[in-house]
């Protein structure tokens, strides 16, 4: 299905980064961005719901037939990743415009704000492998900039690691196209399928979809990739750190998923005991710095690196079931990890640190943000009725009817150390007694804060309460994963 | 349903909503626990009749996960506790914590609590069961810390919560297990496929995860250890979560699992044993307990296990037994601790040291916590007495288990009878030593609760009849086959009577010296390693050992994140190679290759590793131009003009632009790292660098298909109106790259500017 709708979630936040750079005037700036983020959602949602009736929607760029042009494509999985990155975006947008201050707002933030959404949008709906390329380049060379925006010393420092390993990442990236290209002569994922399908059991590809998991394993935060993450999250502004927090290192596991289902699942067979071992390992190690950590935001973002090892369990263990399993965990993810962040971003403007050993008290003083935390965390540690839990219950049932009990064993014992961090920062943070002479949010800007956040929570409980409705898409993005015929159709033609 | 959801309802919403708009409706709370209880109670000639009341609401169809409920003996029994006792509670709450502020708070609690308690007897989906399971650890976890400034109950709070959620995770992973065997969740299917689960081979793996499930959460040896912190809650929470309703969660999934699980050698012996063992640790602890609440704590571990060793034994002695045991103990020990509540509220400590004397102070306290005592003792005419004879009886099993199993219940017992007195007699009789002297009786509001349940003590004893038909119906479920109970304060002269004039006889006698006998046990306390100090070993060394390997990997320094990321790569492409590609290159022609080329390839190499030696900034910028000039050169042989060209403008700019910042930038400054690392770290560049040259001139020669830009060529002037084929593709073809890519250094010269225009200064946090 043709549809010229799908270029808005790239073209939209383009123009209104053009907009923004070419007009000063703040007020208007976040006006702007605030209608062209819900405008952007609305098309999500509404994109989105064309695919679930009418199948997947794609757009040859100009015209140009596959697969010579560039064909950008939407398929139930992208549509439900576009949502969620509108929905993070927009709770991302609304908090900044009490957090981020008047320097920042000066200069461009907003505009660079936008045009990280063009580039993960971009890199969500593209049917052509280096196009990705392209759109990850976007969004990294806008994430370098929101993360450094500001030009503190420890900005600028660990911004400076980040950059520097995705750079080598970005390389090897464009290693992977060049081998790519090379061997099979196409750059569309939908022929390349085609291609690697009828091509059958070569070495080649093997080593080439070795490299791709190498290339968003980084950006993804994967075992033993993900040096990188923990604190350059940490250094970068809470609103930002919403953001990438939430999605960055979710583009990087889409991409996986993506490429792996559609272009290498052949190869899967051979390597998929090597993707569960990463898996475990990332689980694992992830959730050992979040225990060690007695920082917030940094205990937080070892997280992320946990939470990811989830995803490429389903993955790993590629059952229709544990694709299911996988989408619905990034749905919770997203959803949720943004949720703690902005959190952690309230405490630290409440409390003036994110130490945990210096906050406290902030369920006498804030018991919203307390509850809305507790609903928050509990979720992320998989605790029912909350999404967290149906996603760890697919993802275990799925491990245990396959029978790799050695990763389900690892993701149980997760899942308590998840719980068990979850609680600690909750009895630091927000139990015990306040420190003295703390700030006081005024009553108009605590709304502002809180509001995001709280919507988010509400969003995890609505998922888990309303697991059904929302399963019937994923199950529906998970059997189009499973059976990549219907992108190709859909992109190629009959 | 509109049972388990109605406290929910009004805890969650109405409370927070009415305390908001400023009306007191957390006065009036005690309503919701009482209409429930009639409600449950009404449907009781129906229950007695074999009926059951059922009732089903799709969740996750999809995954066979349903509220479905199901209203049986065994959870009504259940039920009328949770909401019987829940409603003594509340009473007594308003009067116990009138002086709280945060009281629509603590109802809130205590509601979300007893619903998801309903939910978990109530639940008829083994799903649907954990959820509520997890969700009573929660609002416990919220109760134990609800004087949240106070470190002990943060401690005591999140000791209860991962132990007791920790143990839920296993469970669930028992459930699964159980799904993937019969298919079901529902638990009235899984009851009816028995056979299928106990012989298939996941049996073992699925008794054991259910068991430590139950185990955690009955607080059973060695995860009791949770229990005597939690008593940092208020009072009443004891009283209700913490002794009467959700430590009895565990007792309640063995009884109601015990058709498909029981049965087998595997759960007699571990589910009999783990209850005696922990029934006679329990009440030895119990005794050198100073602190009214840690004895109640230990005795409440103490008879939890002896629920636990009946269910399994779980013979129909047994289980009649365990079942008016829980409906007794709930009553016995709700009053004591209700008792509890009012010494410290009255005499303003817990402590046994500073007690003495209360009871002619307090003569209606006194005489409740004696039904109670003695009823925990195993005294005529007490309901205690009944269900302890009853204990008696069924553990007098075949086999060797049949000596073992009444020493050790007896032995268990003595120190039930002696902790029992010490309770009454230690502050109630004796000299009057509180510090406070005004210590007069309890208010109305504290007495009549723990006098309600004193009362069915004395009832349940002397006219045991009023629940048989019920226990019947209980028990029957539990051993899914008829059963009818037969109740009563007098079995004639038997086996399990000498029992009890044994413990009574021998109580007596060690009581009388009871320093003594705390003594001794301090002193064999003290050579054994206290399983507390495990927890919390694990508290500190866990994130000891998190930090450790943490710190390991996560060094800081770029260098190593390099050398990691790098030998990752070429040992995952190196290896998936070797193991998947034949490493000679096919089709390699060598005799094409130019002198030319040689000789610019030549110079490259040369300059690079030049580039690694040079200290000085500026020759490093000159060679970098070197090599990049190269590079175009390369174009040119490779008849690549125009990109040539590119080439040459973007690295003359690039020299120019090093330059102009040439004064910013920082010495080179000499490496001081070990030789070793120096090694490591030239061997993995030198091996990414090899792989990756492998992998490029391998694709090279290793086409599997032509390349698609035949199309270009054909169509570049016919459809795209342009010789110039690269520029066509730039422009035209993939367009949508060549404007991803001019967004890129547009961003990246605002970056720029940014950059340098805004510093904010060293501040970490904003």
């Amino acid at each position: 299905m043709k549809n010229n709708l799908l270029v808005v979630p790239v073209i939209l936040p383009l123009f209104t980064a053009i907009l923004i750079f070419l007009i000063s005037n703040i007020k208007f700036q976040k006006l702007l961005s605030f209608v062209s983020t819900t405008f952007c959602l609305a098309t999500a949602l509404y994109l989105t719901k064309q695919v679930s009736v009418k199948g997947i929607q794609t757009l040859s760029l100009g015209d140009w037939p596959a697969p010579f042009g560039i064909v950008i494509a939407l398929d139930l999985f992208s549509g439900i990743m576009l949502i969620l990155t509108m929905i993070v975006s927009l709770a991302a947008l609304i908090f900044s415009f009490k957090t981020i201050g008047s320097e920042r707002e000066n200069y461009f933030y907003y505009a660079f704000f936008q045009l990280q959404i063009m580039g993960i949008n971009g890199a969500l709906i593209t049917g052509d492998i280096f196009n990705l390329f392209v759109f990850f380049e976007i969004l990294l060379i806008a994430s370098y900039i929101l993360m450094a925006l500001g030009g503190k010393p420890y900005q600028l420092q660990e911004t400076t690691k980040y950059m520097i390993i995705n750079m080598v990442s970005s390389v090897l990236f464009l290693v992977g196209v060049a081998v790519l290209y090379s061997t099979l002569g196409s750059l569309n994922m939908a022929d390349l399928s085609v291609k690697v399908g009828k091509a059958g059991d070569q070495g080649i590809l093997k080593v080439i979809a070795v490299i791709f998991m190498i290339v968003f394993g980084i950006k993804g935060g994967l075992f033993p990739l993900y040096f990188w993450l923990p604190r350059s999250y940490h250094a970068a502004p809470s609103a930002v750190a919403v953001l990438f927090g939430g999605l960055m290192t979710k583009v990087g596991i889409y991409a996986i998923l993506r490429v792996y289902t559609l272009i290498f699942a052949p190869t899967l067979s051979s390597i998929n005991n090597i993707i569960l071992i990463i898996a475990g390992l990332t689980m694992f190690l992830g959730v050992m710095g979040a225990v060690a950590q007695m920082d917030f935001k940094l205990l937080l973002s070892y997280h992320i690196i946990s939470q990811v090892g989830y995803m490429i369990m389903g993955l790993g263990l590629y059952t229709p079931l544990s694709i299911t399993g996988a989408i619905y965990f990034l749905i919770h993810n997203i959803i949720v990890k943004s949720c703690l962040f902005l959190i952690s971003g309230i405490a630290e403007k409440l409390r003036d640190t994110t130490d945990l050993k210096k906050m406290g008290g902030l369920m006498a003083t804030d018991p919203s943000v307390a509850y809305i935390f507790l609903i928050a965390g509990f979720s992320l540690a998989g605790a029912p009725p909350f999404s967290g839990f149906f996603g760890k219950f697919l993802l275990i049932r799925a491990g245990l009817e396959k029978g790799s009990y050695l990763i389900v064993f690892v993701s149980i014992l997760v899942s308590f150390f998840t719980l068990y961090s979850m609680t600690k920062i909750f009895k630091y943070a927000f139990w015990g007694t306040a420190p003295e002479n703390v700030k006081k949010v005024q009553h108009n800007h605590y709304f502002g804060l809180v509001l995001p956040a709280a919507c988010l929570a509400l969003l995890t409980v609505f998922i888990g309460l309303n697991t059904e409705w929302v399963y019937s898409y994923v199950n529906s993005a998970a059997y189009q994963l499973m059976n990549p015929d219907l992108y190709i159709q859909a992109v190629l033609g009959g | 349903m509109t049972i388990v959801i109605s406290p929910f309802v009004f805890g969650l919403i109405v409370l927070p909503f009415l305390h908001k708009i400023k009306l007191r409706f957390h006065k009036w709370v005690g309503i919701v626990p009482l209409v429930l209880f009639l409600t449950i109670l009404k449907y009781k000639s129906s229950i007695i009749n074999g009926n059951i009341v059922s009732e089903a609401y799709q969740w996750v169809p999809s995954f066979d996960v349903s509220l479905s409920f199901r209203l049986d003996g065994l959870s009504f029994i259940f039920a009328l506790i949770i909401t019987g006792i829940g409603f003594l509670v509340v009473i007594y709450s308003k009067k116990y914590m009138h002086s709280e502020s945060a009281i629509s708070r603590y109802f809130s609690y205590i509601l979300l609590f007893m619903s998801s308690m309903l939910g978990v007897v109530l639940s008829n989906n083994l799903i649907s069961l954990f959820v509520f399971w997890e969700l009573t650890s929660i609002s416990s976890y919220l109760l134990i810390g609800f004087w949240f400034y106070k470190e002990k109950s943060r401690y005591g709070a999140w000791k209860a919560l991962l132990i007791t959620a920790g143990g839920g995770l296993a469970m669930l992973a028992g459930f699964i297990l159980m799904y993937t065997v019969t298919g079901s969740f529902e638990i009235s299917q899984i009851l009816s496929q028995k056979e299928l689960i106990k012989s298939s081979p996941f049996y073992l793996t699925i008794l054991v995860l259910t068991l430590i499930g139950s185990f955690t959460k009955s607080a059973q040896f060695p995860f009791h250890v949770w229990l005597p912190d939690a008593m940092e809650a208020p009072t009443p929470v004891s009283a209700y979560l913490h002794s009467a309703t959700m430590v009895k969660a565990g007792i309640y999934l063995l009884a109601r699992l015990n058709p498909v699980l029981g049965g087998s050698s595997y759960w007699f012996y571990m589910v009999t044993f783990t209850g005696i063992l922990t029934m006679c640790y329990g009440s030895i602890m119990a005794i050198r307990q100073r602190d009214l609440k840690a004895l109640l704590a230990f005795s409440t571990i103490s008879q939890l296990g002896l629920i636990t060793s009946l269910l399994g034994v779980s013979t129909e002695t047994a289980v009649i037994g365990a079942v008016f045991h829980i409906i007794n103990h709930a009553a016995f020990k709700g009053s004591l601790f209700m008792v509890t509540g009012i010494i410290d509220h009255e005499a303003g400590t817990r402590n046994l040291d500073e007690l003495g004397g209360l009871g002619r102070k307090m003569p209606f306290t006194a005489v409740v916590a004696l039904i109670g005592a003695l009823a925990m003792a195993g005294i005529p005419p007490l309901n205690g007495f009944i269900s302890k004879e009853l204990f008696f009886e069924a553990v007098l099993v075949d086999g060797w288990a049949g000596y073992v199993l009444p020493a050790l219940a007896v032995f268990g017992s003595i120190f039930t009878f002696i902790y029992s007195m010490i309770f009454v007699i230690s502050p109630f009789l004796g000299t009057y030593k509180p510090k406070e002297k005004t210590v007069h009786e309890a208010p109305w509001g504290l007495l009549l609760s723990p006098m309600i349940l004193g009362v069915t003590n004395l009832a349940l004893g002397i006219y045991p009849k009023l629940v048989a038909d019920i226990i019947s119906k209980g028990a029957a479920n539990i051993l899914g086959k008829y059963v009818d109970a037969h109740l009563s304060l007098w079995h004639g002269f038997n086996v399990p009577l000498l029992m009890s004039l044994i413990v009574i006889s021998f109580g007596c006698l060690l009581f009388s010296r009871l320093n003594y006998v705390k003594h001794i046990i301090e002193k064999i306390q003290m050579k054994k390693i206290n399983l507390n100090k495990l927890y919390d070993l694990f508290q500190t060394g866990i994130p000891k050992f998190a930090g450790f390997i943490t710190e390991k990997q996560m060094t800081g320094f770029l260098r190593d994140y390099l050398v990691y990321i790098l030998s990752f790569v070429f040992l995952s492409v190196g290896l998936t190679s070797l193991f998947f590609m034949e490493l000679s290159i096919p089709n390699l022609n060598l005799e094409r290759i130019d002198v030319y080329e040689y000789v610019v390839a030549a110079i490259m190499v040369v300059s690079s590793i030049f580039l690694l030696f040079t200290r000085k900034r500026l020759i490093a910028i000159l060679i970098l131009g070197v090599i990049g000039y190269m590079v175009s050169l390369f174009f040119v042989l490779e008849k690549a003009p125009d990109l040539a060209l590119t080439q040459l403008i973007v690295e003359t700019i690039t020299l120019v632009l090093f330059l102009i910042a040439f004064p910013h930038l920082p010495e080179i400054t000499e490496e001081n790292s070990k030789r070793s690392t120096k090694i490591i770290n030239a061997a993995v560049s030198i091996l990414t660098g090899l792989t990756v040259t492998f992998l490029m001139v391998y694709s090279k020669a290793y086409k599997i298909y032509e390349s698609v830009s035949s199309y270009y060529i054909d169509n570049s002037l016919l459809l795209g109106g342009g010789k110039n084929i690269v520029n066509v593709i730039l422009v035209d073809f993939r367009g949508f790259d060549t404007m991803g890519e001019i967004t890129v250094l547009g961003i990246a010269a605002f970056s720029v500017y940014a950059l340098i225009k805004l510093r904010l200064g060293g501040r970490k946090y904003e």
